[in-house]
C-alpha cells in the first residue's frame, strides 16, 4: 500500500474522530450553551481510561506498571473510556452548572482543566505523567493481524462506525423536544425555568452527552495513535475543537463536519508544506495555531454564526381548517 | 367567576436587598378566576414581588401560597410546573428560535424531553408534537401571529414579541399567569387587543395577576386591585374606590397619575 493512500487514511481517521468530538461539543455549547473551556479534558479521559483498560499491568522491559491494566478486548475499553469521560462531566456539571452564569462556568471549567492537566501530569503513578501510555494495542488487531499501513485503512471503519452511531444519537438530540428545550436554554435560561423546565438537570443532560461524545473521541485516539501523553491535551487543544465548531456553525452537525474538515484536514495540514525553517522547532505547531486563528477571525467576520449556520426547524403543520390565506399556495399546479 | 378559596396567598412576605427593605411585610391574597391588577409607583416593590411568587428570589420571610400549597422557597421550574406562570417586564422570547418552537417549548409534560424518548424512542415525541404543533398553530392564529409562525422570534416587532409572550405564556396551560407590564411600551391599538385576549383568557378560566402602569386599563378590566407602595400593601379594592383613598393619592406623589389618569 503506498504511502499516499496510508497519508490521506490517517487524515480521514482524525476527519472521523474530530467529527466525533465537534459534536459533543456543538451538543454542549451549541444545543445548550454551556461554555465548557475544559472540553478537551474529556476526551483526554476517554483516552486514558481506554488506554490502561485495553493495556495489560505490567509494560515489559520498562518497569512501568499503570493502574488498571485490564487488557479488555474491543469495543469494551472505548465504552469505558466514554463512560468515564461522562461522569467525570457529570462531576464537573454538578459542581460547575448549578449556580454559575455562562461566563463564570467558562472560567471554572478552564481552571478544573488545567488542575487536571497537571495532576495527571506530575502524579506519575497515575497515567506515568507526562510521558504518558504507550505501546496501547491497536484495537482488533489481534483478531485482523494487519499491517501499519492497512490497519490505518481498516481503522476507518472502527471510527466509522462509532461516528455513525453518534451521529445517530446527536441528530435525533438535536430534533427532539429535549433538543429544543436545550436551545431554549441557550437562548435564555430564567425563562425556561419560569416555563417548569427543570434547566439545571437539561444542562446537565448535555454535558454528560457531550463529555462522553469527547471520551469516545479520546477512546478512538488512542487507540489509532497507540500512545497519549499530557502534550495531547494541553488547555489550546481544547481551542482547536472550539475553532472547528464556531467555524462549521454552532447547533449544526453539518457544520461541525464542514469545520473539522477545513481545520483538521485542510487549514492544520497545510502548515505540514511549508519549507522548513532550520533551528526552530516550535514554529510549525505555532503556525498551525496562527493559520487556523486566521480562519476563525475570518469566519466570525463574515459568517458570524459560522458557515452553515443553525438550521431553522420546520413541523408538518397537520390542521383541521387549512386558514383561507394560506389556501392559494396550496392549489393545484402552482409551482413550489 | 371568583370563589371563596384564594388561589394566590402572600402572607407577610419581606425581601431585603442589602440597605434596601424591597418589600416589606406585605401581605394580600388573589381569589380564582379573578382579574387583579397589582399597581403602585416606580420603587414599590412591584417586580420583586412577582420575582417572589415566581421563585426567581427567595423571601427573607413570610409566605407564599399557591393553591392551598406553600411554595416558599421552591425553584421557578417547580412553581410553573405546578401552574403559575410569570413572564416578564421586558420581552424575553427564545431569539434564535421559530415563533412556533417558543410555544412549543413552552408546552408542559412533553415526553419527548426525557432522555431516553429523546434518543432511543424519538416517535414519542414527534407524536405528542404533532397534538402541540396544532395547538400552536390555532393560538398563534387567535393572537395574530400565524404569518410569523416560521420566523425566529428575534425578528418580530415589539408589539409582535408581547403577543407572542402571552401567547406563550398560555400554551404551558397556567393556573394562574402573573403578567410583568404586559402593556409596557405597546400602542393603543395593541393595548386594547392585549386587553381583549386577556378577558377572554379569563373567561377560560385562568386567573390573572398584572403588574401594570396603565391605569385606565385597570378600571376598566380588573375586578380587584392591589397598591404597593415602600413595598407594602397600601390599599386593595376596585380601582373608582381606590381613586379617592387618599393614601393611594399621596403615594402616587400627590395624586397626579391617579388624577390625570382618572380625568
Amino acid at each position: 500500500m503506498s504511502a499516499v493512500v496510508f497519508y490521506i487514511a490517517t487524515i480521514v481517521n482524525y476527519f472521523f474522530i474530530y467529527n466525533i468530538l465537534a459534536w459533543g461539543l456543538n451538543i454542549q455549547f451549541g444545543y445548550a450553551g454551556i461554555l465548557d473551556f475544559t472540553y478537551i479534558t474529556f476526551m483526554a479521559t476517554g483516552a486514558y481510561i481506554a488506554g490502561v483498560t485495553s493495556l495489560g499491568r505490567q509494560q515489559p522491559g520498562t518497569g512501568v506498571v499503570y493502574i488498571l491494566g485490564w487488557h479488555l478486548p474491543f469495543p469494551i475499553p472505548i465504552l469505558l473510556g466514554g463512560l468515564a469521560a461522562a461522569a467525570l462531566g457529570l462531576v464537573i456539571g454538578l459542581v460547575a452548572i448549578n449556580r454559575l452564569r455562562s461566563d463564570y462556568l467558562a472560567i471554572v471549567t478552564l481552571s478544573v482543566g488545567i488542575i487536571l492537566y497537571s495532576l495527571v501530569g506530575n502524579f506519575t503513578n497515575l497515567f506515568d505523567g507526562f510521558n504518558g501510555l504507550v505501546g496501547v494495542p491497536e484495537p482488533l488487531n489481534g483478531q485482523v493481524h494487519l499491517g501499519v499501513n492497512t490497519y490505518t485503512v481498516f481503522y476507518i471503519a472502527v471510527a466509522g462506525f462509532f461516528m455513525a452511531i453518534l451521529w445517530v444519537v446527536a441528530h435525533r438530540l438535536l430534533r427532539s423536544p429535549l433538543g429544543r428545550t436545550m436551545r431554549a436554554i441557550r437562548e435564555d435560561v430564567d425563562v425556561a425555568e419560569a416555563f417548569g423546565k427543570n434547566t439545571f438537570r437539561i444542562r446537565l443532560w448535555a454535558m454528560v452527552i457531550g463529555s462522553f461524545f469527547a471520551g469516545i473521541g479520546g477512546a478512538l485516539l488512542i487507540g489509532f495513535i497507540g500512545a497519549f501523553s499530557p502534550d495531547g491535551w494541553s488547555t489550546q487543544e481544547t481551542f482547536i475543537i472550539w475553532a472547528i465548531l464556531l467555524i462549521g456553525g454552532r447547533g449544526n452537525l453539518w457544520g461541525s463536519v464542514l469545520g473539522s474538515f477545513l481545520v483538521i484536514a485542510l487549514l492544520s495540514e497545510a502548515t505540514r508544506y511549508l519549507p522548513s525553517i532550520p533551528n526552530n522547532a516550535f514554529l510549525e505547531p505555532a503556525l498551525r495555531n496562527i493559520v487556523i486563528g486566521a480562519g476563525l477571525i475570518v469566519v466570525l467576520r463574515f459568517r458570524p454564526r459560522g458557515i452553515l449556520p443553525e438550521r431553522k426547524a420546520t413541523f408538518a403543520e397537520v390542521r383541521a381548517p387549512a386558514p383561507p390565506r394560506e389556501s392559494a399556495r396550496l392549489e393545484p399546479g402552482h409551482a413550489d | 367567576m371568583p370563589t371563596d378559596a384564594p388561589i394566590l396567598e402572600i402572607d407577610n412576605l419581606s425581601r431585603r436587598f442589602g440597605g434596601l427593605q424591597a418589600v416589606d411585610d406585605c401581605s394580600f391574597s388573589i381569589q380564582e378566576g379573578m382579574l387583579a391588577a397589582l399597581i403602585g409607583p416606580n420603587g414599590a416593590g412591584k417586580t420583586t414581588l412577582v420575582n417572589l411568587v415566581a421563585g426567581a428570589l427567595s423571601p427573607n420571610s413570610g409566605h407564599v401560597r399557591f393553591g392551598g400549597l406553600d411554595i416558599t422557597g421552591w425553584s421557578p421550574h417547580r412553581i410553573a410546573a405546578r401552574g403559575l406562570v410569570r413572564t416578564f417586564q421586558i420581552s424575553r422570547e427564545w431569539a434564535q428560535l421559530t415563533v412556533l418552537e417558543n410555544l412549543l417549548v413552552a408546552a408542559p409534560d412533553q415526553r419527548g424531553e426525557g432522555i431516553w424518548n429523546a434518543i432511543v424512542r424519538p416517535s414519542v415525541g414527534r407524536a405528542q408534537d404533532r397534538e402541540l404543533v396544532a395547538q400552536a398553530l390555532d393560538s398563534l392564529d387567535a393572537f395574530g401571529l400565524y404569518a410569523m409562525r416560521n420566523e425566529y422570534a428575534a425578528t418580530l416587532s415589539g408589539g409582535q414579541k408581547r403577543l407572542l409572550e402571552l401567547a406563550r405564556a398560555v400554551m404551558a396551560r397556567p393556573r394562574l399567569l402573573l403578567l410583568d407590564e404586559p402593556m409596557a411600551g405597546v400602542n393603543p391599538a395593541l393595548t386594547d387587543q392585549l386587553a381583549g385576549h386577556i378577558e377572554q383568557l379569563r373567561r377560560g378560566g385562568i386567573t390573572f395577576l398584572l403588574v401594570e402602569h396603565n391605569l385606565e386599563f385597570v378600571e376598566k378590566s380588573c375586578d380587584h386591585v392591589v397598591v404597593m407602595a415602600l413595598g407594602r400593601t397600601l390599599a386593595t379594592g376596585v380601582m373608582g374606590d381606590l381613586r379617592r383613598n387618599p393614601e393611594v393619592i399621596g403615594a402616587y406623589l400627590g395624586g397626579e397619575s391617579v388624577a390625570s389618569a382618572a380625568g
